[in-house]
């Protein structure tokens, strides 16, 4: 079951990054961008949900039979979320930059880069 | 036990939604239609997290990724048409 879900995580990345290189708007590539780190939530709360594994720390109240998670990874994927939805944001606003100054959002049409 | 295979069964089919909804997203070429099919992604990714027992995941994913992350794009897909309409509009001025 976990090696379907580190499976799943690769192929949400590689497609992802496939959708990066085929991309024919700037748009639409930090879409994908996001699709792509959507994959590393899959691997971190899929490391965290493991069965027969060494349980975190609780008191003596959780009975032996109630399924427990591993919160650290929990933690990080909520961090993950939060910078995902920032760098998108940015990348958007660098496109919005790019649209008013060179009047494409093509990557194809842009020409080389000005300094 | 048999929860077990249920619970199972439940993973396996949260995961391969999404990764479906990750390819319905990329091969999505129309960034509008794009910003729609993503938020869908954001219920999908949020499902497979209840089913992983991380519902405080999927509470900030449900907000993020399927509310804030497609409005941004939806905003940036007008500003940006918005800009190339009045780049034509100029264009047309200076060729008459």
């Amino acid at each position: 079951m976990n090696h379907y879900a580190y499976f799943v995580s690769v192929g949400v990345m590689l497609l992802g990054v496939a959708g990066i290189a085929t991309s024919r708007n700037l748009v639409h590539t930090v879409v994908c961008l996001s699709v792509a780190q959507s994959g590393t939530y899959v691997l971190l709360i899929a490391v965290g949900f493991q069965y027969g594994g060494v349980a975190p720390i609780f008191g003596g109240q959780v009975g032996s039979r109630t399924p427990v998670v591993d919160p650290v990874v929990q933690a990080l994927t909520l961090t993950d979320i939060v910078v995902s939805a920032a760098v998108t944001s940015m990348l958007l606003a660098l496109v919005i930059q790019i649209a008013k100054r060179h009047r494409a959002i093509d990557p194809d049409r842009l020409g080389r880069l000005e300094g | 036990m048999n929860e077990g295979i249920l619970s199972n069964v439940l993973i396996a089919v949260s995961l391969t939604l999404v990764l479906a909804g990750a390819a319905a997203v990329v091969f999505t070429r129309h960034p509008s239609k794009q910003a729609v099919v993503l938020s869908y992604y954001g219920l999908l990714l949020t499902i497979l997290f209840v089913v992983l027992q991380a519902p405080d995941v999927a509470l900030s994913q449900v907000a993020i990724g399927t509310a804030v992350v497609p409005l941004i794009v939806v905003l940036s897909i007008r500003k940006v048409s918005a800009i190339r309409a009045d780049h034509h509009l100029e264009e047309g001025e200076e060729g008459t």
